[in-house]
């Protein structure tokens, strides 16, 4: 049996789906705001673990600043580093409501912070301690690395964090190939492993108070769990329960193809429209990367669609994916969804492969919604899925307005777009493409005085 | 998200405050009384003096000018753990009178533990000596070691039956 794809059945509400699809799962920005301040709780009191464990008289004692600003910056650096593995571990509920890209900006921003802390608390050990034994700064850090607990791990462990930080300095890792750098990046669960002994042998907060030892063990050990469980179990899981498998491989326009998968218990997978997950195709070449794509029109268990464009090697290969070859899946992911629209109507803009994600959004807007698609291209044949996306705009008694030629002839800006789009400002806008694309849309947006609120953004960084 | 920065400062104030507040409610009585006096100056505490700090202690009676009479009798204190390591004292006595101070058992986690502990043991030593009690104020910088010093004593003193 192949697979159609099966627009306009699908969308007509009066008639039962072919197979009904689970309810998604809805975000709750609650859970999300109450994660900010318990993060911030964290914070509070470990700075105020490290202050209140000093005393006056041990302040004005030799190298009692320096050992005092070492406690401190290595306990916010170490809880810091613990908020940025919690930002990527792909909690479920966090990534509903902040998306994998809302999370992995929150975690570049944060980067910096306890890398420097870090660093900072080892030189200030050194100078604290040299001065309270009254010994040359070289002398320290042998006495250091030698005969104090764990301290030679824990430095093998910053050493390791700052060659990851380094190489992620955008300027460098651009030189790098992107599977390189992730793999190095991974050994920062190895850098924080080794760091984790010296804080409890000898950090001053920790020393001879069991329930500050109990409660620091508690959330890395927990963290960890966390880790194991959605960044690890629950993708194995999915990927074996649902076991995908490609089924057939179509073109749909130049240099793009539509990868249909086939699997089990796809009725029983929960997704919304506008997400995307991690797929990993084993095959001698490709089972070691995994490259988020968008899927691009709901599942119809059993099968379930993407469709990518060949922009570099590995998604020219998934044009040459032999049917059989298995799947390994992470996701879904994504908060660029129906769920984030808060007025009743959507301008829906998408430029090249963008419409991937629009097509499937889509199909989750009920019949009367009435949206705005703009599909932009630089010729007519770049305009893949549009014989979908204009099935699926007609029947919601939508507009589509295809964009074609060049950035001079179809041109976007605050002329253009409110006389496409009069009722501009009581619509929600989702954009979708490529990265430049999407900051014009979203700057163009905000010289328009939509509030950021109103704007959706997913763009694909290559 | 909205106001996204005001979540976590909300955050940030109830984590300190909170911390602050369990902290408050303070660990167990200090063997130590009132603040350890800057290491220079160890023995310059006023002997009579009960200082009003030391909740536990501060009820010890001012040193006496016992008699240095009357046989001589030693013991040792219990070994004290205090985080770092663990020590204890050794106390003789003429009469009520401490007359002689050891320290036979020291063993710390680290070196700087162990460099601080001999730098320290001495001070405590002539503070002891001078006040003649276990009520010392200590060295600051060496908090721990001087609380273990002292409840290593006072448990000598105990054994003594010397008030």
């Amino acid at each position: 049996m192949g697979y159609e794809s099966v627009v306009a059945p699908r969308s007509r509400q009066g008639r039962k789906r072919p197979q009904a699809l689970p309810e998604p799962r809805r975000p709750r920005p609650a859970l999300a705001r109450a994660g900010l301040v318990v993060a911030g709780a964290g914070l509070g009191a470990v700075t105020a673990l490290a202050i209140t464990d000093e005393t006056l008289a041990e302040l004005r004692a030799p190298g009692g600043a320096a050992t005092f600003l070492g406690s401190l910056t290595g306990l916010v650096g170490m809880y810091l580093a613990l908020l940025m593995v919690l930002l990527v571990s792909r909690i479920p509920a966090i990534e509903r409501v902040l998306g994998q890209d809302g999370l992995l900006r929150w975690h570049r921003r944060l980067a910096p912070w306890p890398i420097s802390l870090l660093i900072a608390h080892a030189l200030f050990i050194i100078v604290g301690y040299a001065q309270a034994a009254r010994a040359g700064l070289g002398h320290q850090v042998a006495v250091l690395l030698t005969r104090y607990p764990d301290v030679l791990i824990a430095t093998i462990g910053l050493a390791i964090m700052c060659i990851i930080g380094i190489l992620s300095i955008r300027a460098i890792r651009r030189r790098l190939r992107r599977e390189t750098w992730w793999l190095i990046h991974l050994y920062m669960y190895l850098a924080l492993a080794l760091s984790f002994a010296h804080v409890l042998a000898l950090g001053p907060s920790f020393v001879g108070h069991p329930l500050t030892q109990l409660v620091w063990s508690v959330a890395w050990a927990a963290t960890a769990g966390l880790v194991l469980c959605y960044r690890f179990g629950l993708p194995v899981a999915r990927t074996l329960r649902h076991r995908l498998v490609v089924h057939e491989v179509r073109q749909e326009g130049p240099g793009v193809v539509s990868v249909i998968c086939s699997g089990r218990n796809l009725d029983k997978l929960s997704v919304t429209g506008g997400q995307f997950f991690f797929w990993r195709f084993l095959t001698r070449s490709m089972w070691w990367q995994a490259h988020p794509y968008t899927l691009s029109a709901l599942p119809q268990p059993p099968y379930m669609r993407l469709t990518v464009k060949a922009v570099g090697d590995h998604s020219a290969a998934v044009a040459r994916l032999r049917p059989g070859t298995r799947i390994a899946v992470e996701g879904p992911y994504g908060a660029f969804t129906k769920f984030a629209q808060q007025r009743p109507q959507a301008l829906l803009v998408a430029a090249g492969i963008g419409v991937t994600a629009l097509r499937s959004l889509l199909e989750d807007m009920p019949r009367n919604s009435a949206p705005v698609v703009l599909l932009r291209g630089t010729r007519p044949e770049d305009l893949v899925l549009r014989k979908e996306v204009a099935e699926l705009v007609r029947y919601r008694r939508g507009r589509l307005h295809e964009l074609v030629g060049t950035r001079e002839q179809a041109l976007l800006d605050e002329r253009s777009l409110p006389r496409l789009v009069p009722d501009l400002h009581r619509r929600d806008i989702y954009v979708c493409g490529p990265e430049g694309f999407v900051t014009s849309i979203v700057d163009l947006a905000a010289r328009l005085e939509i509030p950021a609120e109103a704007v959706h953004h997913e763009a694909y960084a290559l | 998200m909205k106001r996204a920065g005001w979540y976590l400062v909300a955050g940030v104030v109830a984590g300190f405050g909170g911390v602050l507040g369990l902290h408050g409610g303070g660990t167990a009585a200090p063997a130590l009384v009132g603040q350890p006096k800057p290491g220079g100056t160890a023995a310059a505490a006023p002997s009579g003096s009960p200082s009003a700090a030391g909740p536990a202690r501060s009820a010890g009676p001012a040193a006496r000018q016992g008699s240095a009479t009357g046989q001589a009798r030693s013991a040792t204190g219990a070994v004290v753990q205090y985080g770092y390591g663990e020590l204890s004292v050794a106390v003789t006595v003429h009469g009520n009178q401490i007359t002689a101070v050891s320290v036979p058992l020291l063993r710390t986690a680290e070196p700087y533990s162990q460099q601080l502990a001999q730098q320290v043991i001495p001070m405590l030593r002539s503070e002891v000596l001078a006040v003649h009690s276990a009520q010392i104020h200590g060295v600051s910088g060496a908090t721990y070691t001087s609380e273990a010093y002292a409840r290593s004593i006072q448990s000598a003193l105990d054994k003594l039956h010397v008030r």
